[in-house]
């Protein structure tokens, strides 16, 4: 063949591939919707975040009374619909449009997970998707109580068959979708187990902080919870979304952003969620802990200069320039002796430089970090021992080390 | 040896006053610019990849799991035109002081300033569809004509690689097969059952070789510079061939590449998996998430062509060490022209019309353990076609073995050794093995810069005859720079 017939037989597959896109094929099945319409139209999509952190107590599964309790209010308030079996054939039921799913599918009901149960019995038929596809299950968290809610998903458990709780180290299949993503997009740092010990860690920073996150220790720097607690999914979700910004080693020249851990905000908000199931699941205090409760952050006050006087005086009296240096650059007397939980190295953040702040420059982010500590790591929480008038000085004063400062950020609302 | 020193010295010293001032400055490579990230993200250190950036490039330089829904579009929006346009650019300069002797005594210096310099034009245009473009500019480039031989020009144009790479799920999900959607990427199969990521398709110019255990065009230690030798109204002849990997040359002696031309085929040429960058497709895929890659394609090579098929497993991610072993079979179509022995010149050949076919099957593996990178391959080779004169004369086999080890040693230095091992075919008159030692110490004083020095020595005695092992040592003090 001669030359031209070589580029020709290289690029006609190209052409083939931009007419298939030209020509907009039908958007994909998501999530294997196919197996959705064999079971009725019925979308598993993961519960959002005002639910993510919901978790059954993981004994009442098991638990007479609570199961027995559940089925008292199954038998009153969802039996017309779902059956007494849970088989989807209660006399109401035959009437809607969209048919009630047999609850003794054991495959079905082993992908599903509590918080997604909870979020459908509280808030029925309502939100997306299950609204468009002619949900009519009603809304029940005005009438029944948490501990209610979780008897029934308790009782309706035991229709599947299913012993024991329903949870993912029993349930793998309840995480499968987030341990498919997290095979592709996070175990070369974070590892198959999650133990922060992929190959890319130890190059991306050797033998100094930060390393990637063990995922099995339970320990998060990025919280909006008090210092000694688990994140909510709320946090994960941003550090996924936002990725991980590098504090010392040496930079990409020119680079602004200078991350270490991608941000991952192109990805689907409901395959983020998926992927942070799975990351949940290598740490089983997320299913023991009480009701995850974010650090409340109160509406930022105006800038005065008697507050950044405050502030630096602050600054001083809180010790921050043993690490952050007089003038924050990160070159404190104590700067060069600090070490992480692992006993690496770690540097201490250059505050002249919010584009490099780990968990975000806006003055709540700034607010937050102060108020809940970076865990493990020698950034300790000041929920102790300053007040939230007294935070926002620091705060304030934090980013006027900066040149973009505060004129860039100010006059801004906070809260959360 | 002290002007050596000398040298040595002032490079480091330029290396460590560029980096006191570093830290203001704002401009960036292309893909870490597209999404914001250090190079150290995808690279073990430039331009070796890591696992994390092999994965980004079997994407389609896409991050895995997270395209931007409306690609270029996308970008456009967000970012507007001109931060688009400039974050899609990159440019790659590399070039140094070099220095090769033929004896302890006898030895040549030059300045090549620069070597090379390549810009790089590349993007996700949607979730599915991505465009690299290499444009190469060479100041001292070897062309071949058969009037003067070997000479050398300027040389600008398409570089190693240029091609688009297309994501085939949704035609498969089209022609009925199960298929889910994987961060706006789509993927054929099941979650928790079958999954396979692609196929995806490479076409244009390309070089496979990036999915391979031993990924050539990802060298940390370069290669070295062809040497030519011209007499006065004689044609340009070599006088010194490249330092390569040597498992992935031609390995021949006394081949052609063309017949009417005449240009031989030289030992150290850039083969399959290696290739230079030619015409042709591509397809690979990743199953059971990426556990399993399965590679098939077929490139130019001089007037034949090649059919190839690689597979490759991928192994561990636990405790700082991963693996992967690679498995390369390809048979190569009329790929080259065997010689012709002139009656009237003993010793001369010229290139008969005879085309020869070429299997070739290897294996390569990889090994990652915290700051310890090894990786090697051997490959083994065999002509077919030979004409029926060349019997006794010609050895139809040949194989080469690479061996690298790269070490982290301190976060802007690495340190790379590689092994080069030769075993030659061809005329058995002219035909002579190679081994070669190369070392290389790499300082990043950032992460897109790179200066270092690099020592080959030939551990075989000296043939001044022979272009393979016409040197003793070569040395080569540099500069690497990725925009």
């Amino acid at each position: 063949m001669r030359p031209r017939t070589w580029w020709l037989a290289a690029i006609a597959p190209g052409a083939l591939a931009i007419a298939m896109w030209i020509s907009s094929p039908p958007p994909s099945r998501a999530n294997g919707e196919k197996d959705h319409v064999d079971k009725g139209g019925h979308a598993h999509v993961p519960a959002p975040l005002d639910y993510a952190d919901a978790h059954m107590p993981i004994s009442g599964w098991t638990d007479p009374v609570m199961i027995a309790r559940g089925k008292e209010i199954y038998v009153t308030k969802c039996a017309v619909c779902h059956g007494d079996s849970g088989d989807g054939k209660g006399p109401a039921g035959a009437a809607l449009p969209l048919k009630p799913p047999d609850l003794r599918d054991k495959a079905g009901v082993a992908e599903m997970r509590d918080n997604y149960w909870l979020w459908r019995v509280s808030e029925g038929g309502q939100p997306e998707p299950f609204k468009s596809k002619g949900s009519a299950m009603p809304p029940w968290k005005a009438d029944l109580s948490v501990e209610d809610r979780w008897a029934v998903i308790a009782y309706q458990h035991t229709f599947s068959g299913h012993q024991g709780p329903h949870v993912p180290w029993e349930h793998p299949e309840m995480v499968q979708v987030g341990r498919d993503i997290f095979a592709m997009a996070c175990i070369q740092c974070h590892g198959v187990e999650g133990r922060g010990d992929g190959s890319v860690g130890a190059t991306l920073s050797p033998r100094r902080a930060p390393q990637p996150r063990d995922l099995t220790s339970g320990q998060f720097k990025f919280r909006s919870t008090p210092s000694g607690q688990l994140p909510t999914t709320a946090d994960l979700f941003r550090t996924v979304t936002e990725g991980v910004r590098s504090s010392g080693g040496p930079l990409t020249f020119g680079l602004s952003g200078h991350r270490i851990m991608p941000s991952f905000r192109h990805m689907p908000v409901a395959q983020r969620l998926e992927a942070l199931e799975f990351v949940k699941s290598f740490y089983r205090g997320f299913w023991e802990r009480a009701p995850a409760e974010a650090i409340v952050i109160p509406p930022a006050p105006p800038v005065t200069a008697e507050r950044l006087a405050r502030g630096k005086q602050l600054y001083a009296d809180a010790e921050c320039l043993a690490c952050h240096g007089a003038t924050g650059r990160g070159d404190g007397p104590s700067a060069p002796t600090l070490k992480d939980s692992t006993e690496l190295p770690i540097a201490a953040t250059d505050l002249t430089q919010p584009k490099r702040f780990k968990s975000g420059a806006r003055p709540e982010d700034v607010y937050r970090t102060l108020r809940t500590g970076l865990a493990g790591t020698p950034m300790p929480s000041y929920a102790d021992s300053l007040e939230p008038d007294q935070t926002w000085d620091l705060v304030y004063y934090v980013l006027s080390l900066s040149q973009e400062g505060i004129a860039r950020e100010q006059p801004r609302g906070g809260g959360r | 040896m002290s002007r050596r020193l000398l040298v040595i010295v002032v490079a480091f010293a330029a290396a460590i006053a560029g980096f006191a001032g570093a830290k203001s400055v704002e401009a960036v490579p292309a893909f870490a610019r597209q999404y914001d990230v250090q190079c150290n993200v995808c690279h073990t250190r430039p331009p070796r990849l890591n696992s994390f950036g092999e994965q980004f490039h079997l994407m389609g330089f896409q991050m895995p799991s997270a395209a931007r829904p409306e690609g270029l579009v996308g970008s456009v929006k967000e970012d507007g035109w001109i931060k688009t346009l400039i974050d899609s650019l990159a440019v790659r300069v590399v070039g140094g002081i070099f220095e090769y002797s033929e004896s302890p005594g006898e030895s040549e210096r030059k300045f090549a300033p620069p070597d090379e310099i390549e810009l790089f034009i590349t993007r996700a245009v949607t979730p599915d569809l991505s465009l690299y473009v290499e444009l190469e500019y060479e100041p001292k480039g070897v062309s071949f004509s058969p009037s003067r031989g070997y000479f050398t020009e300027q040389k600008f144009g398409l570089g190693k690689e240029a091609f688009f790479m297309a994501n085939l799920g949704q035609l498969l999900g089209r022609l009925g097969a199960p298929t889910m959607e994987m961060g706006g990427m789509t993927m054929v199969g099941r979650h928790g059952g079958f999954n396979m990521h692609g196929p995806m398709l490479m076409a244009g110019k390309i070089d496979p070789s990036t999915n391979f255990s031993y990924a050539t065009n990802r060298q940390l230690i370069l290669e070295t510079e062809i040497e030519i030798e011209k007499e006065p109204g004689a044609p340009g002849e070599v006088h010194r061939l490249p330092v390569v990997p040597y498992a992935l040359t031609s390995k021949f002696f006394g081949l052609f590449k063309n017949r009417d031309e005449g240009e031989p085929l030289l030992v150290t040429d850039r083969v399959m998996y290696n290739t230079p960058g030619a015409p042709g497709a591509d397809f690979h895929a990743m199953f059971q998430n990426n556990l399993l890659l399965g590679q098939v394609g077929f490139l130019r090579e001089n007037e034949g062509f090649n059919m190839y098929g690689v597979g490759r497993l991928d192994l561990g991610e636990r405790r700082g060490f991963t693996f992967n072993v690679s498995a390369l079979v390809n048979w190569g179509f009329g790929v080259a022209f065997a010689p012709e022995l002139d009656p009237a010149e003993p010793g001369e050949v010229h290139p008969s019309g005879r085309r020869l076919d070429r299997l070739r099957a290897g294996l390569a593996a990889n090994v990652r353990w915290k700051g310890l990178d090894v990786y090697g391959t051997f490959i083994w080779d065999r002509v077919f076609g030979l004409p029926g004169d060349l019997r006794g004369l010609f050895d139809r086999d040949a194989a080469g073995l690479t061996l690298e080890i790269d070490y982290l040693v301190h976060e802007k230095v690495m340190v790379s050794t590689r092994f080069d091992q030769l075993w030659a075919g061809g005329l058995t008159d002219r035909k002579l093995d190679g081994t070669v030692f190369s070392a290389q110490v790499k300082f990043y004083p950032w992460q897109n810069i790179a200066f270092f020095v690099r020592d080959s020595v030939n551990l075989r005695t000296v043939h001044e005859d022979n272009p393979l092992r016409s040197w003793r040592n070569q040395l080569f003090i540099g500069i690497d720079w990725d925009f």
